[in-house]
C-alpha cells in the first residue's frame, strides 16, 4: 500500500502504417477506427436503446429524430460543428499524452483555467488590433492549461509519481480556483450566477458561417489536427513518443529521452487543452461561466480511446460526439427526451472503449473444459 | 460555536467515511474505485424513494445498499471480466449513472433535479440523555443518525477484518500481487469483485446519509463531488480504516467550516474545497519522492 | 523398493509405486521449435531427481507439463505409475504435486507467514488461528533445519529467504512432490548450500524432489538420480555415483558439441574502456559488484564469465547506465562516463545488446523501421527535429541489411520475426554506427544454431572495425571462441583474467572462486566450493 499503481495508457495505439501512399495509409486507419469503435458505440446505442423503451420511448424513432437534429440541415450541421469543437481540442490533448504512455484525466481542468484566462483577458483587449486581440487571450489560455498540468507533469517526469490521480485531483482543484477567481475578481454585476464579463468584440473569433456557431476555433483545432498528426510521424520526439508508450524499458535502456517525453507529454495535454479553453471562450460563448466545460475534458478521453490516437479517428469520433451533444440540446424541444440520453450514451462508449472482448479467450477456455470431460 | 461546528463536521464526514472505507476496501483489492460518486448517488436515490414508498428509514437504507451493491458490482465486472482499465471505466461509469437518473426523474418522475418524497422517513436522531448538553461531549456523541454509529463500528472492525479474516489476507494479497496470488489459486477476480460490491454498498450508505440524513429529498447534484473526496480521503489514508475515517473527518471539518464562513462571510467556499484535493497531492508527491530516492535502477 | 512390472495398474497401493511422477513419450512443439521430443522420465518416491541439459534443452518445458501448465502435443503424464491427463496447476495441486518457479509467489506487503498460509489459512471462530498458524510454521522450519523469522515482513528478507518460504509453502499445502526450477540460480554459493540441505531433508523426510540445475557439482552432489536431456529428447538416466561431472558434462553437451569450434582473435589497438574499482548494488541493495577494474582496448572482445548471480548482469547495467555505480568510474576514450546518463554514454559511442530482448532490446510492438533507428542517433537523421523520410528509410536498409535481416516489410512489427532475426536486428542498430565500445550481454541466448553463427560473425565484424567489445555470455564455449581475453568474476569481484585460449576447466576453477592456476598461492585451498560434501574437482563452474 506504498504506492499508487502506475498505470499505463488504457489501450494500445495501432501500428502506423508506414510506407504506403497518403490516401491507403487512410483508408486503412479509418477501417482499423470503424472496427474497434464500432463494438462500443453498437453497445451504448443498445444501452440506450434498453433506456428509452424502459420510459415508452420508441428508440429507432428517436434516434432518427437524433440523426436529423445533428446533421438534417446546414445550420444542424453548423451547431453539430460547434458542438465538435471543444471536444475535438481534448481528444487531440489526450491522445497527444497517451502516445507517450501516460495516463493524463487533467485536460478537463486545463480547458476550464483556459476559458477563464482566455475570458478574462479577452474582456480587456478593447481597442486592440484584431489579431493581438484573439492571440494575446489564446496565449494566456494556452499557458494558464500547461500550468495546470505542471505539477503533476514535473511529478511523473521526475519522480515517477502516478499520474492519474494527481492529474485527476488538479481537475478538482482548479474547479475550486475559478470559482473563487471569478466570484472574487471577474464577477460581473449583473449577473445571476458566476460569470464573467463578455470579450471585447475584437476578441472573439469570429463565425465562419453567421449565424451559425461554428467559428474559427474549429479551424483552430484541424490546424492542430494536422500538426498532431505529422507532429507524431515526423518529428524526433514524435518518434521517442511512440517508442516510450509502446516500451519503456526498451526506451530507457536505448538512451531515448524519455523524461523529455513524460514531461512533454503531460505539459503538452495542458497547453492543447488550455488553447481548447480559449479557442471555446473566444469562438463559442465568449465569455467564462460556471458550467463552462460540459466534462469536455472527459469525453475528449472517451474520444481518444476510441480513435486509439490515430487523427483521423479523433476527427470522426468528435464530430460523433458533437452530433450527439448538438442534437441532444434541441431534440428536446420536438419529443419530450432528456437530454441526459446523451451522457448515457457517451458514458457507454467510453467503458466500452477500453473494455476488452475476450472471446478467443473464452472459446479457447470452454475448449479446454471439453477435452476434459474426455474420458 | 464549537460545538455547532464539530456537530457539523461530524454529520458532514458520515457520507464520506463510509464511501472512503468502501473506496479503501476495494483499493486494498487493487483497484482504485472512481466511480464512489456515482454508487453514492445510486444508494442517495434508492434510498429516499424505499424509504418514501414505505415510510421506514431502515428499509430504504437497505434498499439503497443493495442498489449501490448491484452497481458496485456491476462496474466491478467491467474491470475484472472485460478488462476495462479502472479509470475509464470509473469515470465512464459516473457519466451513465448521472445521466440514467437525470433520465429517469425526468422522464419518470417528472421532476428536473429535485424529488421531493412524501411520507420519506429521515434518519432518526439518537439522544443520548445526559450527554446531550454537556459541551463539546455532547456534540461528539449526541443527536447522531444510525449510520454514524455504523461508521464507529465499521472502523475497527475492517481493520480487524482486513487483518485477521480470510477475506481480509485473501484481499490484501490479491491487491499487493494478482499473479502471485492467483498463482497460489486465489481467485482473484471474484476477491475483486467481492470488494467492488462493498465499495459499491458502502457508498450507497454514504448516498443514504445524504438523502436521509439533513435533508430528506433527492437531488441528482446531492453528491457534489464528494464520491471525489472520498477517493481522495483514501489515498490520503494510505487506504487503512482508521487513517482514512480520520482524513474524512478532517474534510468534513473543512466543509463544515466553509459553510460557517459562508455564513459570516470573508473567505470563499470555494477555496477550502480544494484543500483535500491538495492534500492528496501533496501525499502522493512525497511518497513517490521518498520511493524514487530508495531505488536503484533510475529512469535516465 | 517393489517393483510392479507394467505401469497403470488401477489400485496399486503407494507402497508398490515405481514412479512417483514421470512422463512417458511426451512432445511438446512451439510452432517449428521442438522443445520435447518423445521424453521419458521416471522419478521414484523419496528421491532427489536432477533433470539437466543445455539451454534450450526442453527442461522447463518438461516441468511446466509436470505441473499442467501446458499439456503435451503427444504422449503422457504419469503420476504413481498411472498414465494421466494433467490439464491445469488445479490438477497437479490435487495429486499433491508442487512447483517453485523462478519467479517466487511471495507477497512482499504481507509478512513471511501470511504468506505460508495464504489461501490455506487455519481459522478458529471465524479468525485465523494466527498462534496455530506461527506453530506450524516453526514446525516446518525445524523439521528441515532452516531458521526463520516468520513474522517479518517479506519484503525485508533475502531472495534466499523468500524462496525457503516458497519451498516450505509447497509443503504446508500438502505437496509430496516438489518441482524447482532452477532453484540455486539466484543465490549466493552459501545460500545455495543451504537450499540443497534443505532439498535433502525433505527427501529424507520422504518426499520427492525435481530439480533442474546448471551447476554440475550441485546435482553429482545431491541427486539420487539424474536424466540427461539434448534437444528435447531423453538422453539417459544415471543413478548417484555412476557418473562424475566430466562425464555429465559430456553427456550433456553431446559428442559433436566437445570439438572445437573455429576461433579467430582479434588484433587489439589502444585502450578505450577502463572500468576502475567499480561497485554496484542489486535491486534490494546487496553488494553485487565489489571494486571492479579492467580494461577494454579498441578490436578486442573482452569475454566476462560467471555463474549466475555473481554480478555479470549488474556490470552489464552499470556499464550502459541503467543501473548506478555505488562507487569507481568508468571511462570512455579517457573521458569518465560513471555519472553519465544512458543517452550520454550512447552518444559517446557506447553500443548495447541487452539479453532481456523482449523488453530492452526491442519495442517489440513497434516496425523494424521504428526499431532500426531508436537511438539517440536518431538525430543525425533529422533536421531541426523534424525526421526526413528518405534519410530514415536510408538508415533502416542500411541497419537491416547489414545484419542480414530476414523481413517482409520494414513496417511489420518486430515481434513478426523469429527470436534469431529479431536478435540481428539488435546487433545491426547497435554496430550500424561504429561504436567505440559494444556491451554485449547473452546475445545468442534463444537464438538457434545457424542464427548463433552469424550473430558470432557480426560481432567479429564489429570488433574488426575498431569497437572496444564486452562480452556476457552462459557458454563457455562461446567465451572461448570469441574473446581475446576472459574475465572471470567471482562473489562480484574479478576472480582472475584470462587469455581466450583458457580451457574450461581453468574457467570454471575461477568462476567457482578457485585461484587461477598460474598463481601459486598456497592458500589456494580455502573452501570456497558451493557444493557441500563433494569433492572438489579440478574443471568447475556452469559446463553448459
Amino acid at each position: 500500500m506504498t504506492s499508487a499503481p502506475t498505470q499505463s495508457a488504457p489501450v494500445e495505439p495501432d501500428p502506423t502504417p508506414a510506407g504506403d501512399p497518403p490516401l491507403q495509409r487512410i483508408l486503412i486507419a479509418t477501417g482499423r477506427v470503424a472496427r474497434h469503435a464500432g463494438l462500443p458505440v453498437v453497445i451504448a446505442l443498445l444501452v440506450g436503446a434498453v433506456v428509452l423503451l424502459a420510459t415508452g420511448n420508441d428508440p429507432i424513432a428517436v434516434y432518427g429524430r437524433l440523426a436529423t437534429e445533428a446533421f438534417g440541415t446546414p445550420s444542424r450541421i453548423n451547431a453539430t460543428l460547434a458542438a465538435t469543437t471543444p471536444i475535438l481540442f481534448t481528444a487531440i490533448a489526450a491522445a497527444f499524452a497517451y502516445r507517450a504512455g501516460v495516463f493524463t484525466v487533467g485536460v478537463e481542468g486545463s480547458f476550464v483555467l483556459g476559458g477563464l484566462t482566455a475570458a478574462v483577458i479577452g474582456a480587456n483587449m478593447g481597442g486592440f488590433p484584431p489579431v493581438v486581440a484573439v492571440i494575446l487571450p489564446l496565449l494566456g489560455a494556452t499557458l494558464a492549461g500547461g500550468l495546470v498540468a505542471a505539477v503533476p507533469a514535473v511529478l511523473r517526469a521526475v519522480w515517477s509519481v502516478d499520474e492519474v490521480v494527481t492529474t485527476l485531483m488538479f481537475n478538482f482543484i482548479v474547479a475550486g480556483l475559478a470559482g473563487w477567481a471569478v466570484q472574487s475578481f471577474f464577477q460581473e454585476r449583473g449577473q445571476a450566477n458566476s460569470a464573467t464579463a463578455y470579450v471585447a468584440e475584437n476578441a472573439e473569433l469570429p463565425a465562419l458561417a453567421p449565424p451559425g456557431q461554428t467559428s474559427w476555433a474549429l479551424i483552430i483545432g484541424l490546424l492542430l489536427l494536422i500538426g498532431y498528426a505529422v507532429w507524431m510521424r515526423r518529428s524526433t520526439l514524435g518518434f521517442e513518443f511512440r517508442a516510450v508508450g509502446s516500451a519503456p524499458r526498451f526506451s530507457t535502456a536505448q538512451g531515448l529521452r524519455v523524461r523529455t517525453v513524460l514531461l512533454t507529454a503531460l505539459l503538452g495535454a495542458g497547453l492543447i487543452g488550455g488553447l481548447g479553453g480559449g479557442s471555446h471562450a473566444l469562438g463559442i460563448v465568449h465569455r467564462y461561466s460556471e458550467g463552462f466545460s460540459a466534462s469536455f475534458g472527459f469525453t475528449g478521453i472517451a474520444i481518444a480511446l476510441l480513435a486509439r490516437f490515430n487523427p483521423i479517428g479523433i476527427l470522426v469520433g468528435a464530430i460523433l460526439f458533437g452530433a450527439l451533444n448538438a442534437a441532444g440540446a434541441t431534440v428536446q424541444l420536438f419529443i419530450n427526451l432528456p437530454v441526459q440520453l446523451i451522457d448515457i450514451l457517451e458514458g457507454t462508449v467510453m467503458i466500452f472503449a477500453v473494455a476488452v472482448f475476450a472471446f478467443p479467450r473464452l472459446s479457447k477456455r470452454w475448449a479446454a473444459r471439453s477435452e476434459r470431460r474426455r474420458p | 460555536m464549537i460545538d455547532a461546528i464539530i456537530a457539523s463536521a461530524l454529520t458532514l464526514s458520515v457520507p464520506l467515511v463510509l464511501a472512503a472505507l468502501g473506496g479503501a476496501i476495494h483499493r486494498r483489492a487493487g483497484v482504485v474505485n472512481i466511480g464512489l460518486e456515482a454508487h453514492m448517488l445510486t444508494g442517495a436515490l434508492f434510498g429516499a424513494v424505499v424509504s418514501g414508498a414505505t415510510g421506514n428509514w431502515a428499509l430504504g437504507a437497505l434498499a439503497g445498499l443493495f442498489a449501490g451493491a448491484v452497481t458496485g458490482g456491476l462496474m466491478s465486472l467491467l474491470i475484472t471480466r472485460l478488462k476495462g482499465n479502472e479509470i475509464i471505466v470509473g469515470l465512464g461509469f459516473n457519466i451513465v449513472v448521472f445521466g440514467v437518473i437525470g433520465y429517469v426523474l425526468r422522464a419518470g418522475f417528472g421532476v428536473s433535479g429535485t424529488l421531493q418524497i412524501e411520507g420519506l422517513e429521515r434518519l432518526p436522531r439518537l439522544d443520548i440523555p445526559g450527554v446531550a448538553d454537556v459541551p463539546v461531549l455532547g456534540a461528539l456523541i449526541s443527536g447522531k443518525d444510525p449510520l454514524f454509529w455504523l461508521c464507529i463500528v465499521l472502523v475497527p472492525v475492517l481493520a480487524w477484518l482486513l487483518k485477521n479474516s480470510r477475506w481480509g489476507v485473501r484481499l490484501r494479497a490479491t491487491g499487493a500481487s494478482e499473479t502471485a496470488s492467483s498463482s497460489l489459486g486465489l481467485r482473484t477476480l471474484d476477491i475483486r469483485d467481492g470488494a467492488g460490491i462493498i465499495a459499491g454498498a458502502l457508498a450507497a450508505l454514504g448516498g443514504v446519509a445524504l438523502s436521509l440524513g439533513t435533508v430528506g429529498l433527492f437531488n441528482e447534484n446531492m453528491t457534489a463531488g464528494r464520491g471525489y473526496v472520498a477517493l481522495a480521503a483514501f489515498y490520503f489514508g494510505r487506504s487503512r480504516p482508521l487513517p482514512t475515517a480520520l482524513a474524512c473527518v478532517l474534510f468534513g471539518f473543512f466543509d463544515a467550516l466553509q459553510i460557517r464562513l459562508q455564513t459570516v462571510g470573508g473567505f470563499s467556499a470555494d477555496i477550502i474545497s480544494t484543500l483535500p484535493y491538495i492534500a492528496v497531492v501533496v501525499v502522493l508527491a512525497l511518497t513517490g519522492i521518498r520511493e524514487y530516492s530508495r531505488s536503484a535502477r533510475k529512469l535516465s | 523398493m517393489s517393483s510392479t512390472s507394467t505401469a497403470s495398474v488401477p489400485g496399486s497401493g503407494p507402497a508398490a509405486i515405481r514412479c512417483r511422477i514421470g512422463a512417458r513419450g511426451v512432445s511438446r512443439s512451439f510452432g517449428p521449435v521442438r522443445a520435447n521430443v518423445d521424453v521419458t522420465l521416471s522419478v521414484r518416491p523419496g528421491t532427489v531427481h536432477a533433470v539437466v541439459g543445455e539451454n534450450g534443452a526442453g527442461k522447463s518445458t518438461l516441468m511446466r507439463i509436470l505441473y499442467g501448465l501446458d499439456q503435451p502435443d503427444s504422449g503422457h503424464v504419469v503420476i504413481d505409475d498411472e498414465e494421466i491427463a494433467l490439464t491445469s496447476p488445479r490438477a497437479a495441486i490435487a495429486r499433491r504435486i508442487g512447483l517453485v518457479q523462478q519467479e517466487l509467489a511471495i507477497i512482499p506487503e504481507l509478512s513471511l507467514l501470511e504468506n505460508l498460509v495464504l489461501g490455506e489459512e487455519p481459522v478458529r471462530f471465524g479468525r485465523i488461528d494466527w498462534a496455530t498458524a506461527l506453530r506450524r510454521a516453526e514446525e516446518l522450519s525445524a523439521s528441515v533445519g532452516v531458521d526463520i523469522d516468520w513474522k517479518a515482513g517479506a519484503a525485508l528478507t533475502s531472495i534466499a529467504i523468500q524462496q525457503q518460504v516458497e519451498i516450505l509453502r509447497l509443503v504446508y499445502r500438502g505437496a509430496d512432490v516438489l518441482i524447482l526450477d532452477e532453484p540455486t540460480a539466484v543465490l549466493a554459493p552459501a545460500q545455495a548450500e543451504e537450499l540443497l540441505r534443505l532439498l535433502s531433508s525433505l527427501r529424507d523426510a520422504g518426499r520427492t524432489v525435481i530439480f533442474i540445475s546448471h551447476k554440475l557439482d550441485e546435482v553429482v552432489g545431491v541427486a539420487d538420480h539424474i536424466t540427461v536431456l539434448r534437444s528435447g529428447r531423453t538422453i539417459t538416466e544415471i543413478a548417484r555415483g555412476e557418473i562424475d561431472r566430466e562425464g555429465l558434462a559430456a553427456l550433456i553437451v553431446g559428442d559433436s558439441e566437445v570439438a572445437e569450434r573455429s576461433v579467430s582473435r582479434g588484433d587489439p589497438g589502444e585502450t578505450v574502456l577502463v572500468v576502475e574499482g567499480v561497485s554496484a548494488k542489486d535491486d534490494r541493495a546487496v553488494l553485487r559488484l565489489d571494486d571492479v577494474s579492467f580494461e577494454v582496448r579498441s578490436g578486442e572482445i573482452l569475454g566476462v564469465a560467471a555463474v549466475a548471480g555473481n554480478g555479470q548482469e549488474e556490470l552489464a547495467e552499470v556499464l550502459i547506465g541503467i543501473r548506478g555505480a555505488a562507487s569507481g568510474d568508468i571511462r570512455l576514450d579517457g573521458a569518465s562516463i560513471g555519472r553519465a546518463s544512458i543517452r550520454k554514454r550512447r552518444l559517446a559511442g557506447l553500443g548495447y545488446v541487452s539479453a532481456d530482448r523482449k523488453h530492452e532490446g526491442l519495442a517489440l510492438g513497434l516496425s523494424l523501421a521504428d526499431n532500426s533507428i531508436a537511438t539517440p542517433a536518431l538525430h543525425g537523421l533529422a533536421r531541426g527535429g523534424w525526421l526526413g523520410p528518405r534519410r530514415v528509410a536510408e538508415r533502416v536498409k542500411e541497419v537491416l541489411d547489414r545484419a542480414a535481416v530476414r523481413y517482409g516489410s520494414s513496417s511489420d512489427p518486430a515481434s513478426s520475426l523469429s527470436g534469431g532475426n529479431q536478435q540481428r536486428v539488435v546487433l545491426g542498430r547497435e554496430t550500424i554506427g561504429n561504436p567505440r565500445v559494444l556491451v554485449a550481454s547473452q546475445p545468442t541466448r534463444g537464438v538457434d544454431v545457424r542464427g548463433i553463427g552469424y550473430i558470432h560473425e557480426l560481432l567479429r565484424r564489429a570488433r574488426d572495425e575498431g569497437a572496444a567489445i564486452v562480452l556476457f555470455s552462459e557458454e563457455l564455449d562461446e567465451l572461448r571462441e570469441l574473446s581475446d581475453r576472459i574475465v572471470v568474476l567471482h562473489r562480484g569481484q574479478v576472480a582472475g583474467m584470462l587469455p581466450g585460449e583458457a580451457s574450461r576447466s581453468e574457467i570454471g576453477a575461477l568462476m567457482l572462486g578457485n585461484h587461477s592456476p598460474e598463481d601459486d598461492n598456497p592458500d589456494a585451498d580455502v573452501p570456497d566450493d558451493p557444493t557441500p560434501g563433494h569433492p572438489r574437482s579440478p574443471r568447475g563452474g556452469e559446463t553448459v
